[in-house]
């Protein structure tokens, strides 16, 4: 492609060539096809892209709010200069540099090459993809620029910030509310010692108890103490509505970063955690425990975004059956826009789970972007007020969480804490 | 996959389309302006019986320059020494392109049915204003644009005559070059018909004498005799080692047409109309083509042919005497356009058989003669200190033939003439400048505006993101009876009462569960409250059950 510079010459060549044929001006003819013989010329020498580019990344997965070092190393494959060489590395508009340019000028000679480094920061929760690496060269005299692209991208993946969500628990003045690895007065597979008990066939080896034997002279096997986890349910609103307020503070990113804090939490403990979020569809994640299921919680949570309306009690109706009984749940949600959440709270808890709504105040959310008169927003806050109370008086735990305020505080909030 | 290559299969629909549509409509252009199929001729640079090969190639022989012009006329202006070029235009074949441009009157004009543009026109009568010699040789064609402007007029229907070649047909007419027609004995010219050209046969060289005779007068004077060699421009009159200048021309003419005199359109500079050859008075036109004479006492739709003695040759001069010694030049309207084709020019060489296969013998005629006769006036050197001839060719001297409106043999010939000629339209043609000077200043502000380099490479961190409530809701949620609602709801939560028990409560019990008269008030009372009265009543809603 022809620069600015290049189609002025070609123009003003092709003018001067005209002009002077109108004025009989051979001086003016000779110097209008220097200009276009110029262009013709220049055609002919030109760069090219014909490089090997491959990208370092210092982490596929981080934490919202992290640093990310990328390193690129570009190499001229070609036996050729590469002439003018401009390499830009195509960044996500969400991450931001932090130091060092993802782009650089270069003039490669054949097999020779070049690094860029840089640190970007990612303030924003997602899947997000670096590249592809694009290349423009130019000519000498600049008269002539291509541009093409090579294909190399690296994925990865920036998990919602994790929030200690410890000390709210040890504070309070019932610490062991959801207790993790909990020991079950019933025998069964697990660590603690139960009873002794005569053998029966099929009992392992390494159960018998040597000492008993020798004392007794019959088998004795030792009998330990079943160890039980708790399931947890934390159920995240991902609808439409859950966007309002800032890209950085919405129901939707503070409730990520709760459900995260609250799944690490509590799969510390080794207890069992499920994820259910719904949007314009339900996903649920089957509750499990350890690394595996802390990973998928937290990928599931990074590429959560706004969309659709499904109702609560739609949720709760589907995956009832699935809930272990009497176990804790946790609600995510701004509850508005929603008219069965009452309704959908009082049935989980009629069957016997502790349902905890932790629900970021939309409209304190809201007031952050949009000027909302006074007396509208002091009626919006009743009517939110009477919202809580109302599933407050269904017998869930309510927790009114304003954006300005920790999750570990706001934790606190529920009864004891 | 499906719906990427629909769109493709429609990219490339598109495409062809676009590009057929655009080659629809240059063939159709290129169609009107070019002859498929039709042979050339009358062409200097081609070889066969009907062209000009013979004399192309005796100019140069007598070291004269020839060049064809493929492009327009209007390149005569450029040309430095127009007194020392004779222009040949051999039969006028196909019209102008209808370009706009500038007419006489400053006028545009789009429309030139017959040849030339005015520009072109101009061009011409400038060159002979300025001392340049113009040959124009034309039947049916469309040469009147010119021929109009020097005060003549080509009737472009077939002229008979009585004096026709007998051992041919009747299409072959002789003409000498005289005021009064030559006559026939039997099937021959009468030698005693045969006279002299009017104004070459002058004794006084001021008045018109053929420059040939001047010089061979000179050497007369002077005793001197030259070798052919050395007879130069002349050779055609040498003889025992003299220029025997003689001026009777008996030439062959072949389809001819004749020649009228209209003074109405003719340019001012032209100071001299003067017939040169007629036809015989018993000579008869074919006005309508239809191979028939009717002749009668008026022209109407039964009698529509002429009859009577035509003009057959024409010569315009810028100059009183259209002497050589002055200095003004000269056009020679001839109404035949093949009457220097090989076959009758180079006779001999054509009967035998040079220029192809032939069916009869042409007889012996003066065609050559008074052609290099006419080169030899427009282009001899005179002597810049005794302004006598010198019998050479002048070293500038330069014979051109119009080959722009011939039919070239083959496509690219003629679309290269074409866009020759549209090149030098518009560096030649007024209105064309002017449209070229908008264009050029037109792709400038183009490039100006429309061409961008690339946009530097930035990184730009962007995620000033915010997602709105529905500000509509606002409004309402002001209006006394929604803050009434919720406050409603707020005394049935408080008090832990189903919707149900809430509704079905008297409104006793309800005043005494508010327990605030302004409350009971504003929930009991139907009425528009102030914006003032509002905000207290919410602010008394806020602090309401509060212990």
């Amino acid at each position: 492609m022809w620069t600015r510079k290049a189609s002025f010459t070609f123009a003003g060549g092709i003018s001067l060539i005209l002009i002077g044929m109108m004025i009989s001006n051979h001086q003016m003819m000779i110097l209008g096809l220097s200009f276009v013989a110029f262009i013709v010329v220049n055609s002919w020498i030109s760069g090219h892209g014909d490089v090997e580019v491959q990208r370092t990344l210092s982490a596929d997965n981080l934490y919202k709010g992290d640093d990310l070092y990328v390193e690129l190393l570009v190499t001229n494959r070609s036996s050729r200069r590469t002439q003018t060489l401009e390499v830009y590395d195509n960044v996500p508009h969400e991450m931001k540099l932090r130091s060092g340019l993802n782009q650089m000028q270069m003039n490669l000679g054949p097999g020779e090459s070049a690094r860029i480094r840089y640190v970007l920061r990612c303030p924003l929760r997602g899947h997000f993809s670096i590249g592809p690496v694009s290349l423009r060269y130019r000519n000498t005299f600049n008269l002539s620029v291509e541009e093409m692209f090579v294909d190399h991208h690296s994925d990865m993946i920036v998990f919602p910030q994790l929030r200690d969500v410890e000390e709210a628990f040890i504070r309070s003045r019932t610490p062991k509310m959801y207790t993790g690895a909990t020991t079950l007065r019933t025998p069964g597979p697990g660590t603690e010692f139960y009873s002794l008990r005569e053998y029966v066939p099929g009992d392992p080896f390494k159960n018998i108890n040597w000492k008993a034997f020798a004392r007794t002279g019959d088998l004795m096997i030792n009998e330990k103490c079943r160890d039980a986890v708790t399931d947890l349910y934390v159920i995240l609103d991902s609808r439409d509505i859950s966007r309002i307020g800032t890209v950085l503070k919405n129901p939707l990113e503070v409730g990520t970063v709760a459900a995260a804090s609250l799944a690490n939490f509590f799969l510390q403990r080794r207890d069992s955690v499920s994820l259910i979020i719904y949007d314009e569809k339900l996903s649920y994640l089957p509750p499990d425990t350890g690394d595996k299921q802390h990973f998928k919680i937290l990928s599931s949570l990074a590429g959560v975004a706004p969309k659709g309306a499904m109702p609560l009690q739609a949720v709760t109706n589907s995956l009832a059956a699935r809930f272990s009984r009497g176990s804790p749940i946790f609600i995510i949600s701004s509850c508005e826009g929603d008219g069965t959440v009452p309704a959908a709270i009082r049935d989980l808890v009629g069957r016997g789970h502790e349902v905890t709504v932790l629900s970021p105040s939309s409209i304190d959310f809201e007031r952050l972007v949009s000027r909302i008169p006074r007396m509208s927003y002091e009626v919006l806050k009743l009517e939110r007020q009477n919202r809580m109370t109302s599933l407050a008086g269904f017998g869930s735990q309510v927790i009114d969480w304003m954006p300005d305020m920790d999750l570990s505080q706001a934790l606190l909030q529920v009864r004891g804490y | 996959m499906a719906v990427e290559g629909n769109s493709k299969l429609k990219r490339i629909g598109l495409q062809f389309a676009f590009w057929g549509v655009l080659v629809i409509l240059f063939g159709t252009l290129m169609v009107n302006f070019i002859n498929f199929g039709q042979p050339n001729q009358l062409s200097a640079y081609d070889d066969d019986w009907d062209d000009l090969s013979a004399f192309r190639q005796d100019i140069n022989d007598m070291g004269i320059k020839t060049k064809s012009l493929v492009s327009s006329p209007l390149l005569l202006e450029e040309l430095e020494d127009p007194r020392n070029v004779t222009f040949v235009i051999a039969g006028v074949e196909r019209d102008t392109l209808s370009l706009p441009q500038f007419s006489g009157e400053s006028i545009i004009t789009f429309a030139n049915e017959d040849g030339y543009s005015p520009s072109e026109v101009d061009a011409i009568v400038e060159f002979v204003i300025k001392g340049g010699t113009v040959m124009v040789f034309e039947d049916y064609g469309y040469a009147n644009t010119i021929a109009e402007k020097f005060g003549v007029k080509f009737k472009r229907a077939q002229l008979y005559d009585t004096v026709y070649v007998h051992e041919l047909d009747y299409n072959y007419i002789w003409t000498c070059m005289q005021l009064s027609p030559c006559g026939m004995n039997g099937t021959v010219i009468d030698p005693g018909t045969i006279e002299s050209h009017s104004r070459w046969n002058s004794s006084d060289p001021l008045t018109g004498r053929h420059i040939c005779a001047v010089w061979a007068d000179l050497m007369a004077l002077n005793g001197t005799t030259v070798s052919a060699d050395e007879a130069g421009l002349c050779a055609q009159h040498h003889q025992n080692g003299v220029i025997e200048y003689n001026a009777s021309y008996q030439m062959l003419l072949n389809n001819i047409t004749a020649i009228d005199i209209t003074e109405s359109s003719k340019h001012s500079a032209m100071i001299t109309q003067a017939i040169r050859a007629v036809s015989s008075s018993e000579a008869t036109i074919d006005m309508n083509g239809d191979g028939e004479i009717w002749i009668g006492s008026g022209l109407n739709a039964d009698t529509p042919d002429l009859w009577g003695q035509f003009n057959l040759s024409v010569e315009v001069c810028a100059s009183v005497t259209c002497s050589p010694f002055e200095s003004g030049g000269r056009v020679h309207f001839i109404a035949d356009g093949s009457a220097l084709i090989n076959a009758i020019y180079d006779y001999e060489g054509y009967n035998e058989g040079k220029y192809g296969p032939i069916t009869k013998q042409i007889p012996a005629n003066d065609n050559r003669k008074w052609a290099l006769d006419v080169i030899a006036e427009a282009l001899m050197e005179l002597d810049p200190a005794t302004g006598m001839p010198s019998g050479q060719p002048a070293p500038t001297a330069m014979v051109i033939f119009d080959e722009s409106r011939h039919v070239q043999s083959n496509i690219a010939t003629d679309t290269y003439n074409m866009l020759y000629f549209v090149l030098v339209y518009f560096t030649g043609e007024g209105l064309a400048k002017l449209l070229l000077f908008i264009g050029l200043f037109v792709l400038f502000e183009g490039v100006l505006l429309k061409k961008k380099d690339p946009d530097p490479w930035r990184h730009v961190f962007s995620i000033i993101y915010y997602g709105f409530g529905d500000a509509n809701r606002y409004s309402y949620y002001a209006k006394s009876n929604k803050i009434k609602q919720v406050f409603l709801s707020k005394v049935r939560n408080q008090n832990g009462l189903t919707r149900e028990e809430f509704d079905s409560m008297p409104a006793r019990e309800l005043q005494a569960m508010i327990a605030d008269p302004v409350l009971v008030k504003f929930v009991f009372e139907n009425r528009n409250f102030t914006l003032e009265q509002t905000v207290a009543i919410v602010k008394r809603i806020k602090l309401w059950g509060r212990v």
